[in-house]
C-alpha cells in the first residue's frame, strides 16, 4: 500500500515537473501543492514549488518554499541560491543596524549541525561514563577505567555543545516566517485601528515573536517590530513538520 | 556618389541578369557594368555589348580590357566619352562616363558566354560578371520576351545622378517657385520588401540653404539612411516648359513591417533662398505630400517555420577551416548570409550540435552598405569548434527559407555539408588548450529538479520526553550502587561491634522507656528499667556483666577499662539505689525518681566519653 503511495506521488511529481517544462506554470503549481497536501516533505518538491511561484510572480510564497527547503535540508545549494536571487528583487530593503541578521546568520551556521546525531552520541557518551565510574565503584582494584570515564565525559561534553547549537538552530528556525502578503502595515498593536509606521512585503524574512487573535508580532533584521495581519505572514516551519510546535513562543505556552 | 544612383529600371535589369556588376566596385570611386541588349540571339543576328565605366574621381581612366569573345565575332566598336563637372554650394562634382559599345554576332548555336571586361585603375582591377547568351538557329526567332527586352540599349546609369529618367513626371509645380516632393520607387511592396523612399526639392530661385528640415515619421517601417546630402548639389530638369533645379535633400530605404495601408507622412523644411547675405530674399517654408503605401502581405504557401523577417535575395554560405585539424585545435564555422534586403530582420537557424565538436558561443556580426540604391547586408556568423576525437567528423548542411519579393516565391537556402578530417593532436600538446573565452556570469534561477527526495521529518532526540530521564539515571543509578553498597556494608558487621555501637543508644531508649513509666507512676518497673539501661550499657559497651559482678568487682572492672573510679561509684551508687527502691515498700517520690533519670543519663554520658 506504501509502495503504491509512493509510486502515485512520484508520478504526479513528474507530471507538474512536465506541465512546468512546457510552460503550464499554474498546473505544476497546483500538482506541487497537492504533494505538499498529502504531506510530503521533500527539499525538492519545496525548490520546484519556490520557482512555480517565482514564475508566476509570487516572491512571497516563493520566498517561503525556498526557506521550507532550506530547512528539510540545510545543504540545499539550489534553494539557498533562488533564495538569495529572490532577495535581491525584494520590496524591502532593510536599513540600520543589524539586530536579527546575526541571528539568521547563526541560524544557517547551526541548521547543518548534526544535531540528533550528537544527541545520540552525548547520550551514549554520557551513560558510557558513568557506567565506568560505577565500575571503578564496584571494582577498586581496575583504576584505569577512571582515565576511559573521564575520556566519555570530555566527548559527550564536545557532542552536548553540538546538540546546543542544533537545537538554538531549530529555535530560531521555528520562529521564522515569511511575508506572503504583497504588502502588510505593521502596526504598533493588534489590531486594525494600531498606528502604523511601516510596511512589510512579500518575501521579507521576519521573526514571529508573538500572535493575539488575528494579529502575529513581528520582529525584522534590523529590530523594527510591530503587529501583521497573521494570513501576512507565513510560518517557515509548518505545525505538521514540528509536531505542533512551529506556532508563536506566546501561543505555544498558552497552549502548554 | 555611388549612393545617389539608383531606380526602379536599374533594380529589374540587375535582376534579369542583363547588368552584371564588379563586385569590388561597391565602394570604390570607379564602376564597371556590362550589359547586352537581349540574351537571344540567332546564329546570323548581331548583339550589342556595352561596357560602361563610370569615374566619380578625376585622374587617368585606366586601361580596360576587352574579353576574348571566344564564342563571338566582334562586328563593330565604338566608344564615348561624357564628362559633368559642376559646382554647387562651393563644393564641386565631378563624374566621367566611358561607354564602350560593341557589335558581337554568334559564332555557334547553343549556349555562350561573354567573358568579363577587365579594368586597371589606380591600381587596383575590376571585371564585370560573365553574361550568358543563349544562340538560336537560323531561322528561328527569339522569344517574344527576349524581343520585348530587344531595345536601345539601356544604360543602367542613365538618369542616375541627373534628372534625365524623370522621377517628376507627373509633377505640376504651377505658380510655384518652390516645392518638395517625397517620391517612393514601389507603392505595393511586400512586407520586408525595400521601398526607396526620396525627398527632393524644386526651385526656379537661387537657393542658398535648407534648415529645419522635419523628416516624417517612420512608425510602420524599418528605416535606413541611403543619402543626406551635406550639401546641395543642383540638377536642371524642365517643368510643365519651365526650368527648374533639383535638390535631393534625402534618400531612405524603408522595409514595411507589416502589410495594410501605410502612410508616410509629409516632411517639411525651411528654404533660404536668394545670393548669400546681400541679396537675400527670405525664406519660406514647405512640405511633402503625403504618401500612402499598399503593403502586401507574403503570398500563401509558407514553408513550415518561416520567419516573416526573411525576404530578400539572399544567399548562404558556409565553410571551416581547417578542415584537416587535430583533436583539440580549434575550427572556425563561418556561416554567411548576403543579399539584398533587411538583414538586421534575418533570422537564421542555430548551427546543431555535432557530436564530437565542442562549441563555444557563436558570434554574429552584421554589416550593410549602399549597392546602387538598394541595402545589401551580410551576416557573418562564426563559431569556435573543438574536435573531441578523430576520424571525419561532418558539419551537416544548413537551411534556411526566405521569400524572394522580386520573383513572388519562396525558397530554401542550403549549405553543403561540411567533412572535417580530424587527426590526433602533435605529441606533447595541449588536447584542449583555452581557445575562447565564454563568459558566464554567476546568478540566475537554478533549473527545476526532477527527482522527489523525501525528506524524515521526526523530532529531534532532546525533545522526546524519554531523553530528559534517560540523562539523569546514569548519576542516579551510581548514587542507588553506592548507596546500597554502604547498606550491604552495614548489614555485614559483627554482632559484637553492632552491640557496641549501640549500646549507648539502646540505653537511651531504655531511659525514655523509663520515662514512660515514670508517667505512669509505676515505681518498680521504672527503677527496674533504669538498672536494665545501666546493666545493658555495661553489657554491650563494656563487656562487664554486671549481675554476676559483686559492687566492688564491679568498680574494680571498670576502672580497669580506664573509667574513673569516681563515675565508677557513682554507677554502683545508682544501681544500688535502684535496688533499693525496687524492692522498699515506701515508694520514692516522684521528684527522686526524676532525679535518679537525670543521674542515670549523666553516668552514661561520662562513660561514652571515656
Amino acid at each position: 500500500m506504501i509502495a503504491l503511495l509512493l509510486v502515485a506521488q512520484a508520478q504526479l511529481f513528474s507530471d507538474a515537473n512536465a506541465a512546468y517544462l512546457s510552460g503550464d506554470v499554474p498546473r505544476a503549481t497546483a500538482a506541487y501543492e497537492a504533494l505538499v497536501a498529502e504531506g510530503v516533505a521533500s527539499p525538492a518538491l519545496e525548490t520546484n514549488l519556490g520557482t512555480a511561484y517565482l514564475r508566476q510572480g509570487k516572491r512571497g510564497l516563493a520566498a517561503l518554499h525556498f526557506e521550507r527547503a532550506l530547512f528539510l535540508d540545510p545543504a540545499d545549494d539550489d534553494a539557498r541560491t533562488d533564495l538569495v536571487e529572490l532577495r535581491r528583487g525584494n520590496v524591502d530593503k532593510l536599513e540600520g543596524e543589524s539586530e536579527e541578521g546575526s541571528s539568521e546568520t547563526l541560524s544557517r551556521v547551526l541548521a547543518p549541525l548534526p544535531g540528533s546525531a550528537a544527541a545520540v552520541g552525548f547520550l551514549l557518551l554520557w551513560i558510557a561514563g558513568w557506567s565506568l565510574l560505577g565500575v571503578r565503584f564496584l571494582r577498586p582494584e581496575r583504576a584505569g577505567v577512571v582515565g576511559w570515564a573521564i575520556v566519555s565525559f570530555a566527548l559527550s561534553g564536545v557532542c552536548a555543545l553540538v546538540t546546543f547549537g542544533a537545537a538554538q538552530g531549530r529555535k530560531i528556525a521555528l520562529e521564522r516566517g515569511v511575508v506572503v502578503a504583497q504588502s502588510a502595515a505593521a502596526r504598533e498593536g493588534p489590531r486594525e485601528q494600531a498606528v502604523s509606521h511601516f510596511e512589510v512585503h512579500e518575501g521579507t524574512t521576519v521573526r514571529v515573536e508573538d500572535e493575539e487573535g488575528s494579529f502575529r508580532r513581528v520582529k525584522l533584521a534590523n529590530g523594527l517590530t510591530g503587529w501583521v495581519p497573521a494570513g501576512a505572514v507565513e510560518m517557515v516551519v509548518p505545525k505538521s513538520w514540528s509536531g505542533g510546535s512551529s506556532a508563536p513562543p506566546a501561543s505555544r505556552a498558552a497552549a502548554e | 556618389m555611388l549612393k545617389r544612383i539608383g531606380s526602379a529600371l536599374l533594380f529589374a535589369l540587375l535582376v534579369s541578369g542583363k547588368v552584371s556588376a564588379a563586385p569590388a566596385a561597391q565602394a570604390a570611386d570607379v564602376e564597371l557594368f556590362a550589359s547586352t541588349d537581349t540574351n537571344e540571339v540567332e546564329v546570323d543576328g548581331t548583339l550589342m555589348l556595352r561596357i560602361v565605366a563610370n569615374y566619380l574621381s578625376r585622374g587617368d581612366p585606366g586601361q580596360l580590357q576587352l574579353p576574348a569573345f571566344s564564342a563571338f565575332d566582334v562586328v563593330s566598336t565604338s566608344s564615348q566619352e561624357q564628362l559633368s563637372y559642376q559646382f554647387a554650394s562651393g563644393a564641386p562634382a565631378f563624374r566621367r562616363t566611358v561607354t564602350t559599345t560593341l557589335a558581337l554576332t554568334p559564332k555557334r548555336e547553343g549556349d555562350a558566354v561573354i567573358e568579363p571586361a577587365h579594368l586597371s585603375w589606380n591600381g587596383r582591377t575590376y571585371a564585370t560578371q560573365p553574361i550568358r547568351i543563349k544562340v538560336l538557329p537560323v531561322g528561328r526567332k527569339p522569344s517574344a520576351r527576349a524581343q520585348r527586352q530587344r531595345q536601345p540599349n539601356p544604360d543602367p546609369f542613365a538618369g542616375l545622378g541627373s534628372m534625365q529618367t524623370d522621377p517628376f513626371g507627373d509633377v505640376h509645380p504651377g505658380q510655384r517657385d518652390v516645392l518638395l516632393v517625397a517620391q517612393v520607387d514601389n507603392e505595393r511592396p511586400f512586407v520586408g520588401q525595400q521601398v526607396t523612399y526620396s525627398l527632393y526639392l524644386l526651385s526656379r530661385v537661387n537657393v542658398g540653404n535648407v534648415e529645419n528640415s522635419q523628416q516624417p515619421k517612420l512608425d510602420n517601417f524599418w528605416a535606413e539612411d541611403l543619402e543626406a546630402p551635406q550639401q546641395l548639389t543642383p540638377q536642371a530638369r524642365i517643368l510643365d516648359g519651365v526650368p527648374y533645379q533639383g535638390y535631393l535633400l534625402r534618400k531612405r530605404a524603408l522595409f514595411p513591417l507589416r502589410a495594410g495601408k501605410a502612410v508616410i507622412d509629409p516632411a517639411e523644411v525651411q528654404i533660404q533662398t536668394g545670393f548669400g547675405m546681400l541679396f537675400s530674399r527670405g525664406s519660406v517654408k514647405r512640405a511633402s505630400q503625403p504618401i500612402t503605401l499598399d503593403v502586401q502581405p507574403l503570398p500563401p504557401g509558407k514553408p513550415p517555420g518561416f520567419d516573416q523577417g526573411n525576404v530578400g535575395q539572399w544567399q548562404l554560405s558556409a565553410s571551416a577551416e581547417p578542415l584537416d585539424p587535430a583533436v583539440g585545435s580549434p575550427v572556425t564555422l563561418r556561416i554567411v548570409v548576403s543579399g539584398y534586403g533587411n538583414v538586421r530582420d534575418l533570422r537564421l537557424p542555430k548551427p546543431p550540435k555535432i557530436d564530437g565538436l565542442r562549441a563555444y558561443d557563436a558570434t554574429t556580426s552584421d554589416k550593410e552598405v549602399v549597392d546602387k540604391g538598394l541595402i545589401n547586408g551580410t551576416r557573418t556568423i562564426e563559431q569556435l569548434l573543438v574536435p573531441e576525437r578523430t576520424g571525419v567528423i561532418q558539419i551537416p548542411a544548413l537551411a534556411v527559407d526566405t521569400f524572394d519579393p522580386v520573383q513572388k516565391q519562396y525558397k530554401t537556402l542550403r549549405t553543403e555539408p561540411i567533412d572535417l578530417r580530424v587527426g590526433p593532436s602533435a605529441a606533447g600538446a595541449a588536447a584542449a588548450a583555452p581557445l575562447a573565452q565564454n563568459l558566464l556570469a554567476s546568478g540566475g534561477m537554478r533549473p527545476i529538479r526532477l527527482h522527489l527526495s523525501e525528506a524524515r521529518l521526526s523530532a529531534p532526540p532532546w525533545s522526546r520526553p524519554w531523553f530528559l530521564p534517560l540523562l539523569l539515571l546514569p548519576p542516579f543509578g551510581l548514587a542507588v550502587l553506592i548507596g546500597a553498597s554502604r547498606a550491604r556494608r552495614m548489614l555485614q558487621t559483627d554482632p559484637q561491634q553492632r552491640r557496641v555501637r549501640l549500646a549507648r543508644s539502646a540505653a537511651s531508649k531504655r531511659l525514655r522507656g523509663a520515662q514512660e513509666l515514670l508517667a505512669k507512676n509505676d515505681a518498680a518497673a521504672f527503677y527496674a528499667e533504669i538498672g536494665r539501661a545501666l546493666t545493658g550499657y555495661l553489657a554491650d559497651k563494656q563487656g562487664i556483666a554486671a549481675a554476676g559482678l559483686t559492687r566492688d568487682e564491679l568498680l574494680l572492672a571498670l576502672t580497669g577499662r580506664g573509667h574513673p573510679e569516681e563515675t565508677a561509684k557513682r554507677l554502683v551508687r545508682i544501681l544500688d539505689d535502684c535496688d533499693r527502691a525496687r524492692f522498699s515498700p515506701f515508694a520514692s517520690e516522684a521528684p527522686a525518681r526524676e532525679a535518679m533519670l537525670g543521674r542515670a543519663e549523666t553516668v552514661l554520658g561520662e562513660l561514652d566519653r571515656a
